[in-house]
């Protein structure tokens, strides 16, 4: 904070200057309370373990050690190994992957559907309104899990199957945020402008709707992420998501469930990155929260 | 006998991320036993921060400096939590400005008013009613027994106003500290409240400090007054005084910017130039020095100490100074208007004949969906339809420029947004240049969207807050005109005409002050040179000082453009100076039409009559002392019977209960609904 301060000497210059600098005083002050900091450093730790994990990983996953078989933390397996022989670190780092591709493919193609629907059932007519919330309450109904395992059992296990269960069941969530913040909107003073100058539909949702509804709907996307790994990783423990070989904590916690007798290390090292990237996505989304959403301030 | 309030070099500082403000600096009055005291000042001026830090509620990150606040002798800011609650409930109290905010929405008024009778514990639950209904019957709410068991959302705007005056004065406090208490309420409300409080001084021989940027209503009440400016008081004394003989240049020029003290049209307002100072920095010199227009250099390095003048007031001027004064004559005026500037053009004498008409209404009926189905069946149930316009006749001919007044809930706004197809019509027609509008659909209506425009009500909140300036500005050309223009000279260009500094450009529409963001409003509005302009509510929201550059910009460019403007408003002072014609308009029904000046001299109607008369002038040496008008606007719901305004007449005859009114010509060419017109 006092940073900020000595950026801002007292001159003619400052208002304009304030401005210009307002995206970083707003980083500063993420960075600055310990949410924000943690979540930034434990979300920076998982986007690069998975993206790097080829360069980081010292094995192979798949690559079998038999004589080191089910071993605890040693030098040359640091966080141990499975039944297999197979290095656990190398398997959370690759396991790391799956999470995130599944998180980022997952929240991104949600959001915009979410977007979409969202402003369509907020601006449009009444019973579009009412047909897609319809839609969205029925979704909303079905516990996750659920409607994974009866796709699943239809279709048999599939990473991408898992996809496409995350999407259909978090796009509802993202729309109805979007649909009550563009009801709002609508009949506010500008809205109400803009239609008076003739833009059209299209362009009051995308140029004036659209960018006043997605500030939160990025705070929500942060904190969904974990929600999404654990769904992921959820549906892989019970079998039904990634194919072996393929590592993933969920996949990884599952094999640990099994040899817990044994060794608890694999379930220790697939159980602490679910733990850290929840906690990072959340504290993460909540010091955004408390940065964007004055509301939420602490005032008079 | 010692004053009851004495503060003394109070300094606040409120604590934000951006640095701390130095919100109050050196204030010192006094509040005499059983005065009325006003505390005047634009936005940012600190008059609120007044109250509250004599109230000690400041919000959290605020704090007291410096100072003392002596209530009956006794330092306000040594009090600790226990007595200063003491205080609060029984020595002050505070009237809000919206009520609506200030009372608590899930509790009845009869629970609100035991929540601040528990100190009284002698007394017993039916006394405490007693009591309030009482007080309740003194400030002017009919049935107070039945009333009490209301919630606020039950009570019109002025009735809750009256009720947070009630609360405030139960406890029977000698100071009563009332915060823009009038500001959310209408003219003819204003009017009723400003009397009560008077009237209420006189009764229970209270104490008042009344905060308002309102030069009227201060004029109009008070005994003393105490003007701020950034921070600072910089003029104080009795109100004859003060205002007969303003001694600091900002207090002139407040003044002289007001436009209820002008009564003839078109002439140019005088205005502040510049803004508030940041009052993070400090400032050494006077903290007027930059907007005023008499600093010399030691205004700039020099902080003026107090004057004392003859008549008893005194303010804080380098000009005021006996030696200065030898050495510089002192001006007597401050902005003189300028004489580049002509007068309003003004064609509202010249007939003309009903083709050339820009705009015409005819028999427009404007209704809204109401409870609807089986409940407007219902014995008693509203109706299916609320009618919002009914039978709204007006003409606006090119050039000209037409005032529309009412109060909140006339339809007013309605009628605006009509004409620009954003409220459907339900029956009748409105054309433009001969083309009917009514029925088109918006695909049809937006190639003429060219030729209208329209002003919002609220400066900042009709801007897309994630736009810049610039990209707010040339989006009326890129709706209409999308090839073949230079987005950044466009965008300059406009920003020239309508005198707002280039370097704003870039900001968005949160950074911007109330003037600014108008100027942008007005920018986007003469975008593409159209022949109407309707603006409602220009100068809502707005200090004094900008209120003058806002109708100086809108009077010059309408000379320049030959525009024609539909200025919707509550606020006649303003309406007078730029309309050349005026309607006004009573729950959906224009009931008088005619020449502006004819209209303010002579009123016709009886309404129009008390919407003049409750103007607040800004002259305590003209105070009026009858209220002009009773009761408050029905709901347009359930509309009276006969004429609507028959309830509220004091004229009305036992036909006007029974027979509404026709539209008639009186000979003067004035269109009124009213049996018995005042004129003719």
């Amino acid at each position: 904070m006092s940073a900020a301060r000595s950026e801002n000497p007292a001159g003619a210059a400052l208002a304009a200057d304030t401005f210009r600098a307002e995206g970083w005083y707003k980083l500063r002050r993420l960075l600055g309370s310990w949410q924000g900091l943690t979540g930034m450093v434990l979300v920076t730790l998982f986007l690069v373990s998975a993206i790097f994990a080829p360069l980081l990983a010292p094995y192979d996953p798949n690559t079998l050690d038999i004589p080191a078989r089910l071993s605890g933390p040693t030098w040359q397996h640091i966080a141990g190994t499975d039944q297999l022989g197979r290095d656990t670190f190398s398997r959370v780092l690759y396991g790391g992957r799956v999470a995130l591709y599944v998180a980022t493919i997952g929240i991104t193609v949600s959001m915009i559907f979410g977007l979409l629907f969202g402003m369509l059932a907020g601006y449009g007519p009444p019973w579009l309104d009412n047909i897609l919330l319809l839609l969205f309450d029925v979704i909303r109904s079905f516990p996750t899990i659920i409607i994974g395992l009866a796709a699943v059992a239809l279709l048999g296990p599939s990473l991408n199957l898992i996809l496409a269960i995350v999407i259909v069941t978090t796009i509802p969530a993202y729309a109805r945020l979007v649909r009550t913040s563009t009801m709002a909107l609508r009949n506010t003073e500008f809205v109400i402008a803009e239609r008076s100058l003739g833009v059209t539909l299209g362009g009051i949702l995308w140029r004036h709707i659209l960018p006043n509804v997605i500030g939160p709907m990025f705070i929500l996307a942060a904190m969904d992420v974990p929600v999404v790994v654990t769904v992921e990783a959820g549906l892989s423990f019970l079998g039904l998501g990634v194919l072996p070989p393929t590592a993933s904590w969920g996949s990884i916690l599952n094999e640990g469930y099994l040899l817990i007798r044994q060794t608890p290390w694999p379930i220790v090292a697939g159980g602490i990155p679910l733990v850290l990237t929840t906690l990072g996505f959340t504290f993460l989304g909540e010091a955004l929260r408390d940065i964007f959403d004055p509301r939420l301030g602490k005032g008079r | 006998m010692a004053p009851l309030l004495q503060i003394r070099n109070l300094d606040v500082v409120f604590d934000t991320d951006r640095g701390p403000v130095r919100a109050l600096r050196d204030v010192s009055f006094d509040v005499p036993r059983g005065k009325i005291v006003g505390v005047v000042g634009e936005s940012g001026s600190g008059k609120s921060t007044v109250i509250w830090s004599v109230a000690r509620l400041l919000s959290g990150n605020g704090r007291i400096v410096d100072g003392t606040i002596l209530f009956d002798g006794r330092d306000l800011c040594d009090l600790a939590e226990p007595a200063l609650r003491d205080f609060r409930g029984r020595q002050a109290s505070i009237v809000f400005q919206d009520p609506m905010t200030s009372q608590i929405p899930v509790k009845s008024y009869r629970q609100q008013i035991l929540d601040i009778l528990y100190r009284n514990r002698e007394q017993s639950r039916s006394q405490k009613i007693g009591h309030a209904l009482a007080m309740m019957r003194r400030v002017g709410i009919p049935d107070p027994e039945q009333r009490i068991d209301q919630f606020p959302h039950q009570f019109s705007g002025g009735m809750r106003q009256r009720m947070g005056i009630a609360m405030a004065l139960l406890m029977k406090p000698q100071l009563l500290m009332a915060d823009e208490p009038t500001t959310a309420l209408d003219v003819t409300m204003e009017a009723q409240i400003i009397h009560l409080l008077r009237s209420l001084q006189a009764e229970m021989r209270i104490t008042i400090i009344l905060v308002s940027h309102n030069l009227g209503l201060v004029a109009e009440l008070c005994d003393e007054v105490v003007v701020m400016y950034a921070g600072e008081v910089v003029e104080r004394g009795p109100i004859g005084a003060v205002y007969a003989r303003p001694a600091h240049p900002y207090t002139q020029a407040l003044i002289k910017s007001d436009p209820a003290r002008l009564t003839e049209r078109g002439r140019y307002l005088p205005t502040i130039p510049g803004d508030l100072p940041d009052l993070r920095l400090t400032h050494a010199g006077c903290i007027f020095a930059g907007r005023c227009p008499k600093a010399f250099d030691r205004c700039h390095h020099e902080k003026p100490a107090a004057h004392a003048l003859a008549d008893g007031h005194d303010a804080r001027c380098h000009l005021l100074d006996p030696e200065q004064a030898a050495a510089r004559a002192l001006p007597a005026s401050v902005t003189a208007p300028s004489p580049q500037h002509g007068a309003m053009p003004d064609n509202s004498g010249t007939q003309v004949s009903e083709p050339d008409a820009l705009i015409r209404v005819r028999d427009l009926r404007v209704s809204f969906p109401g409870r609807g189905g089986l409940a407007s069946l219902l014995p008693g149930g509203q109706p299916a339809t609320i009618d919002v316009l009914v039978d709204v006749n007006l003409d606006l001919r090119p050039g000209e420029t037409l005032g529309l007044v009412g109060e909140s809930g006339s339809g007013k706004t309605t009628l605006g947004r009509c004409i620009l197809g954003l409220v459907p019509a339900s029956s009748g027609s409105i054309t433009f240049r001969g083309r009917e509008l009514t029925r088109l659909s918006e695909r049809e209506f937006r190639p003429l969207r060219e030729n209208m425009a329209m002003m919002f009500q609220d400066p900042v909140g009709s801007l897309s807050p994630r736009q810049s300036v610039r990209a707010l500005m040339v989006e009326p050309l890129d709706v209409h005109r999308p090839k073949g223009f230079d987005r950044d000279a466009a965008a300059l260009k406009l920003a020239d005409m309508v005198n707002l500094p280039r370097e704003l450009l870039s900001r968005y529409p949160h950074q911007l002050s109330g003037g600014q963001a108008r100027r942008v409003g007005v920018a986007r509005a003469l975008a593409l040179e159209p022949d109407l302009i309707i603006a409602d509510e220009p100068t809502a929201g707005l200090d004094v000082s900008i209120q003058g550059e806002v109708l100086n910009l809108m009077r010059d460019l309408q000379i320049a453009h030959n525009l024609t403007y539909l200025i919707i408003s509550h606020n006649l002072p303003v309406v007078r100076h730029i309309s050349g014609r005026l309607a006004i308009i009573y729950l959906g029904r224009i009931v008088e039409q005619g020449d502006c000046e004819t209209i303010f001299r002579r009123p016709a109607h009886p309404y129009t009559e008390a919407l003049v008369n409750g103007i607040p002038q800004p002259d305590p040496e003209h105070r009026r002392t009858l209220i002009s008008i009773e009761g408050e606007v029905p709901s347009v719901a359930v509309r009276p019977r006969g004429c609507e305004f028959h309830a509220r007449c004091r004229y009305a005859q036992p036909r006007c209960r029974e027979e509404p009114p026709a539209e008639t010509i009186l000979s003067d060419g004035r269109t009124i609904c009213c049996h018995f017109p005042l004129t003719d």
